[in-house]
């Protein structure tokens, strides 16, 4: 008898080799194994065992052979065992769980298994314990570590031991929470939470002083006390996540608030220009749709998960993408998510920043690489078990992101205009329609997720914020919804569970009907005990909420079950303005629609001019053009990220069209495109961009060499101009400080005025206010470190022909050119970072000039007068060209004496914006000058056979090998 | 000619997969595994058995394990009997993982697995573009290649092969593809043109008949020549190279 079934691979594995290879130790074996609740007879041991393991390449260890088969491989001294803490969610243990049951049936039956992995080494214990911390995160798995010799006794002894949820029995159904209370003890409750009877806190409600207070006057004037759901439901709602307070608030003099003045503004404005349908769904849904072609629209959606992926990078990361795949499921009646997009703000992954976050060196970050490497792990197994293909994306390094990691994940949709004869964008739950929660169960994942993003990180985050993706889960839910029901028309409205969960799903979708009633009761869970109040918040992933005609609830829940995926009827829209939920019968909650909505007191916001400090590097003489050159070829934010988009499955579905990887050199482009339909040539661009360098020196062009590089791309790729939309994402920090309003308002400003120039309408957008890190650092000295406000812009258009597609390899013979002006705009940039510059400005995007160029560039696109372009990015032309030389491995032979520039490196590392390299075949010269009217395009040379980058300028050479270029380009960036 | 293309359950290039069925003359139907299992004797209309790649299971307890135990335990029986007639079978990639658990190949000994699926060398998972050879002249699916530039996107695709059942594989001719440099010579288990240290380069294994192919590149996504990563240099001709696989299966049945 024994209760575990441990599995070692008898090859070296893939993750061995890695392990081994990073701790120079060739003594490290993974044991893959599961500990079951209860105890196996030899028979089901056996069974068991062959349902869970390959007899080829893997053994089982038994009490009898577990010494001589692991004195195969070494002479282990230590053990790390690493379990997930109970509650959190296990793939593995769930997958193992399925296939035993269907494979046993009813010989044997209630059990629960978790999977564990054990690590055997040889080595002394400080190795051990790097290991440990390298290999688990404490928020989530326990982590034992003990000598070898222990490991085989619990063998002998059957001593391992799985950990169970236990929670107690329920105490109570709700609570009244008294708010008649003095201003200190309101505070207390906003921050840490309403209080149990024990004197512990449930944790922040992220509720200020005054909201609390609105909350009060609502129930003395109704005369009663509100229960505990009725404040945790009232702090979801209000939520900066999903309220987005500071972007409605009336801020200085702009009394209808940034949001309306400054991004609906500018899309509003543009719409009533244009007289086309391009735009067809904005701001209020999931996603942002606009018209794909005649029968089809794509959505798209951008979104954070920063908090999550500071605390569990792994499971912030993973539920950062398969969240916002379901922001497309849930958009219009169900939109097929097509491709995924990411972009990580990052410390440097090879720093050690020791940061902790309470005193005495009490409670760690997570090391920099360690957040760095669950992240991209992250996304790669939520996009790539979902079978979307994820090709567009970005890293970038800056220390002030140390604290705190921006991690956004986007997601590309399409669904047909129309549904049986109704336009697909359209839904409304009516009076009546049952509530169906359809997907996963629910457990005690992410509570207060919403509100805590809300706040800053500090030592009273709780762990419950963290979540860990089940991509299968949502897979075989998305099946269901995209090939079998959708199309059947057999939901009135569907949307997503995400932050503050059933809370926010069905209290947003009552708004079409009027309200609901929820029996909560009736909520399939993962493990008893769950008090109403977390059921209700709870933010369990992969489920979504429908509104179902009562008439079709047995045919939907049929088709869901059928397909192994849960369906559970739990409540109705009805037309009265009032949320209700019940529990067994007593009403939990009971509030009025429009104060659910609307009661939050409305913010009134100062701002003021913060004093700008330029910290500006000294500069570094005597150092040779071609050094220069590798040395930011070698920079984490210009090295090549090809080990990410190798990991990242760009091919699935079978839509990629332009590749994340460039060229015959594989260079990692800026901007992807998909051909999402097998019979019609329309293709999809994708491209991103952030400034976060310039955001302290100026808010307002950090915004608009965000939009400009993110629609510049698209242009350059093939884009059609007219057919480019674009989204916000703000991560911002200390958003209660008039000077960070400041820079809030001044972007925000300068979004309008790009966005209306460049008429590329928003169509979506997220903000995450609170990106501040509190803690203390390693001299266990106070310490504060916020993010540099940084806004992502994704630009997604329409490219509409194959043919108008461009590449970024130059050919042979031709002529080399630079669109755009090259002026002196070196401040914050890659080379400036590095090398320092002397009398330098920030870029400054001249729209009206940058606009003409586009529109000169898209007809000469369409003319076919390009062999290659490429968009100007970090690192200037220069890095420009060489990129395009490794791509195409063509020499190239720049020769700039023409140009009278002022300085080579001025010329060749400003980052000025709007520029584009393209390479010209002779014969089409003379056109492509006559197009152009020959300003703002400067000939600076010719592509050739050789195999070397040469620079020329009057009497200076520069020439270095392409290959040499690569190395550098190619190099690892050390940590990942 | 009629394909059954299998999903369900993370399994995830079915559309892409019967696309390219339909492309070259078939008509075809996507079955979720349990309409299939609930009525295995549908697979008598079809002539192909298509296992796209995807992620069954998420990959957990092994890449293909946790599917192949299901067929093995619904759906085996009718499984073997359509092996048994004149028809074909595909796995891509999780397909692949898939067939290899279940034992169907290289099927020397029906019933048991013979060889395994491991995690790539490096222990990342790769998705790019590689160049095969066709190393068996007999598999219809196959027939007259001589080499392929197909991507793969796997976490674990090293064929494990113990030596006593590779004999048997090297004599009987069972390997379908390997892996090859751009000399067109075998990779020799070198990154990347071996993108995950397979055994001899082994990129493919067929069943003793060629019927039963397992591949681990996908070459539904190398369909259309816009699929290549250098179709803008090469824009003369209409399909890429996996074109070729289901056009094969297509010439085998007229």
């Amino acid at each position: 008898m024994t209760n575990t079934i441990q599995i070692l691979s008898v090859e070296k594995t893939g993750r061995e080799a890695s392990l081994q290879e990073e701790y120079k130790n060739k003594s490290i074996k993974i044991i893959d194994g599961y500990l079951f609740s209860k105890k196996l007879d030899n028979r089901k041991f056996k069974q068991i065992s062959r349902i869970l393991s390959n007899q080829v390449s893997q053994k089982i260890l038994t009490k009898d052979n577990v010494v001589k088969v692991l004195s195969n491989y070494s002479n282990f001294n230590w053990v790390v065992e690493i379990n997930f803490l109970p509650g959190v969610t296990d793939n593995l243990g769930s997958t193992a769980k399925e296939i035993i049951s269907d494979n046993l049936k009813n010989s044997f039956k209630k059990f629960h298994l978790g999977s564990t992995k054990i690590i055997l080494i040889k080595g002394n214990k400080k190795n051990i314990y790097n290991i440990s911390k390298k290999e688990a995160n404490p928020l989530i798995q326990t982590i034992k570590i003990y000598p070898f010799k222990k490991y085989i006794d619990f063998f002998k002894k059957n001593k391992f031991e799985l950990q169970e949820v236990k929670l107690i029995n329920k105490k109570y159904i709700k609570r009244e929470v008294d708010l008649n209370i003095s201003d200190h003890e309101l505070n207390m409750i906003g921050k840490l939470g309403i209080e149990e009877k024990n004197k512990s806190r449930r944790g922040t409600l992220g509720l200020d002083i005054e909201s609390l207070k609105t909350i009060r006057n609502y129930f003395n004037k109704i005369k009663r006390k509100p229960s505990d759901v009725e404040i945790e439901t009232l702090a979801q709602t209000w939520s900066e996540h999903c309220k987005h307070k500071i972007f409605s608030a009336k801020i200085d003099n702009i009394k209808e608030g940034i949001f309306k003045k400054y991004i609906r503004g500018a899309t509003e404005n543009i719409i009533k220009l244009r007289k086309d349908n391009f735009c067809v769904s904005l701001f209020t849904d999931n996603a942002g749709g606009i018209e794909f072609n005649k029968d089809w629209i794509v959505c798209h959606k951008v979104e954070t998960h920063n908090t999550p992926s500071a605390l569990d990078p792994f499971g912030g990361a993973i539920t950062g993408i398969v969240g916002v795949n379901r922001d497309c499921l849930g958009f219009g009646k169900g939109a097929k998510p097509i491709a995924n997009t990411y972009a990580y703000y990052l410390a440097f992954p090879n720093k050690d920043y020791q940061l902790f976050r309470q005193k005495n060196k009490k409670d760690p970050m997570l090391p920099a690489s360690y957040i760095a490497n669950g992240i991209i792990s992250g996304v790669r197994v939520g996009g790539n078990c979902s079978g979307i293909p994820t090709p567009q994306g970005n890293i970038y390094f800056d220390d002030r992101f140390a604290g705190k990691p921006l991690v956004f994940c986007g997601t590309v949709g399409l669904i047909p205009k129309k549904i049986k004869g109704k336009l697909s964008h359209k839904k409304k739950a009516n009076s009546g329609d049952f509530i169906l929660m359809v997907g996963g169960k629910v457990g005690k994942d992410g509570i207060h997720g919403a509100t805590f993003s809300s706040e800053e990180l500090d030592p009273n985050s709780p762990v419950t914020a963290v979540q860990i993706g089940d991509p299968i889960t949502q897979k075989k839910l998305s099946d269901v919804i995209i090939t079998e029901l959708r199309d059947k028309d057999l939901y009135t409205s569907i949307t997503d569970n995400g932050a503050g969960g059933l809370s926010s799903s069905i209290g947003e979708m009552a708004k079409e009907s009027g309200g609901f009633v929820v029996d909560l009761e009736k909520v399939p869970l993962k493990y008893p005990g769950l008090y109403p109040w977390e059921i209700w918040i709870s933010e369990s992933q992969e489920r979504m909420t429908l509104a179902v005609k009562p008439k079709n609830l047995k045919k939907v829940i049929k088709i869901f079950n059928k397909r192994g995926v849960d369906a559970t009827l739990i409540g109705k829209f009805t037309k009265e303005k009032k949320a209700i939920v019940k529990y067994n019968n007593i009403e939990v909650l009971n509030l009025n629609m429009d104060f659910l909505h609307e009661g939050y007191p409305k913010l009134n916001l100062k701002t003021s001019l913060p004093k700008i400090n330029i910290l500006r590097k000294k500069q570094i003489k005597n150092v040779n053009l071609i050094n220069k050159l590798h040395k930011l070829l070698l920079s984490p934010n210009i090295v090549s990220k090809e080990f990410i988009a190798t990991q990242y499955d760009h091919e699935v579905q079978g839509t990629s069209i332009i590749k994340p990887l460039q060229g015959k050199g594989r260079v990692f482009g800026n901007s992807t495109a998909i051909k999402p339909l097998f019979d019609n040539e329309k293709t999809i661009a994708l491209s991103q961009a952030a400034f976060p360098q310039y955001a302290e020196t100026n808010p307002y062009q950090m915004a608009a060499c965000s939009i400009d590089t993110a629609f510049k791309n698209l242009i350059v790729s093939g884009a059609n101009l007219k057919k480019i939309a674009i989204l916000d994402n703000f991560c911002w920090c200390s958003s209660d400080d008039p000077e960070r309003l400041y820079q809030l308002k001044e972007a925000a400003r300068g979004c309008y005025d790009y966005s209306v120039a460049y008429q590329t309408p928003f169509i979506s957008g997220k903000d995450s206010m609170f990106n501040d890190f509190k803690g203390y650092n390693k001299k266990g000295h106070p310490i504060k470190i916020s993010i540099p406000p940084t806004l992502l812009i994704s630009s997604i258009g329409i490219v509409d022909k194959i043919s108008y597609l461009t590449k970024i390899t130059p050919e042979v013979g031709d002529l080399i050119f630079i669109i755009g002006k090259t002026k002196n705009q070196l401040q914050n940039s890659e080379y400036e970072k590095i090398f320092g510059f002397k009398k330098t400005n920030l870029p400054n995007v001249e729209a009206k000039e940058s606009i003409k160029l586009y529109k000169n560039f898209e007809k000469a696109n369409k003319l076919k007068l390009f062999n290659s372009a490429l968009g100007v990015d970090l690192g200037g032309v220069g890095i420009t060209l060489i990129k395009m030389g490794i791509a195409s491995n063509n020499g190239l032979e720049i020769d700039l004496s023409s140009l009278s520039i002022s300085s080579i490196e001025q010329f060749l590392f400003s980052e000025t914006q709007s520029r584009i390299v393209v390479s010209i075949k002779k014969n089409n010269v003379i056109k492509f000058k006559k197009l152009f009217g020959n300003s703002n395009i400067f000939k600076i040379g010719t592509c050739n056979d050789s195999n070397l980058i040469t620079f020329r300028n009057k009497n200076k050479i520069y020439c270095e090998k392409i290959i040499n270029f690569e190395k550098s380009y190619k190099q690892k960036i050390k940590g990942l | 000619m009629k394909v059954l293309v299998l999903s369900g359950y993370g399994i995830n290039c079915e559309t892409e997969t019967l696309h390219a069925f339909e492309v070259v003359g078939f008509k075809g139907k996507i079955v979720h595994i349990n309409d299939l299992i609930d009525n295995p004797k549908q697979l008598n209309d079809y002539q192909v058995f298509a296992l796209p790649g995807g992620f069954s299971y998420g990959d957990d307890t092994g890449s293909g394990n946790a599917m192949a135990k299901k067929i093995m335990n619904n759906l085996y029986d009718a499984l073997l009997n359509f092996e048994s007639k004149d028809k074909l079978i595909i796995g891509i990639c999780n397909g692949c993982q898939i067939l290899v658990n279940l034992g169907i190949v290289p099927g020397i000994n029906i019933n048991n697995p013979e060889i395994a699926m491991l995690e790539n060398s490096n222990g990342v998972y790769q998705c790019r573009w590689i160049n095969v050879k066709v190393s068996n002249d007999y598999s219809p699916w196959l027939n007259k290649i001589n080499t392929l530039h197909l991507p793969v996107a796997h976490q674990e695709g090293k064929f494990l092969i113990p030596s006593n059942i590779f004999k048997i594989i090297q004599d009987k001719k069972l390997i379908g593809l390997q892996y090859i440099n751009i000399k067109n010579q075998l990779a020799s288990k070198k990154f990347p043109d071996n993108p995950n240290g397979s055994h001899n380069d082994i990129a493919a294994i067929t069943n003793k008949t060629g019927k039963v192919i397992a591949m681990m590149p996908h070459p539904e996504r190398a369909l259309y020549y816009y699929h290549e990563p250098e179709w803008q240099n090469n824009k003369n001709r209409k399909f890429a190279d996996g074109f070729k696989i289901f056009n094969n299966a297509k010439k085998y049945f007229k």
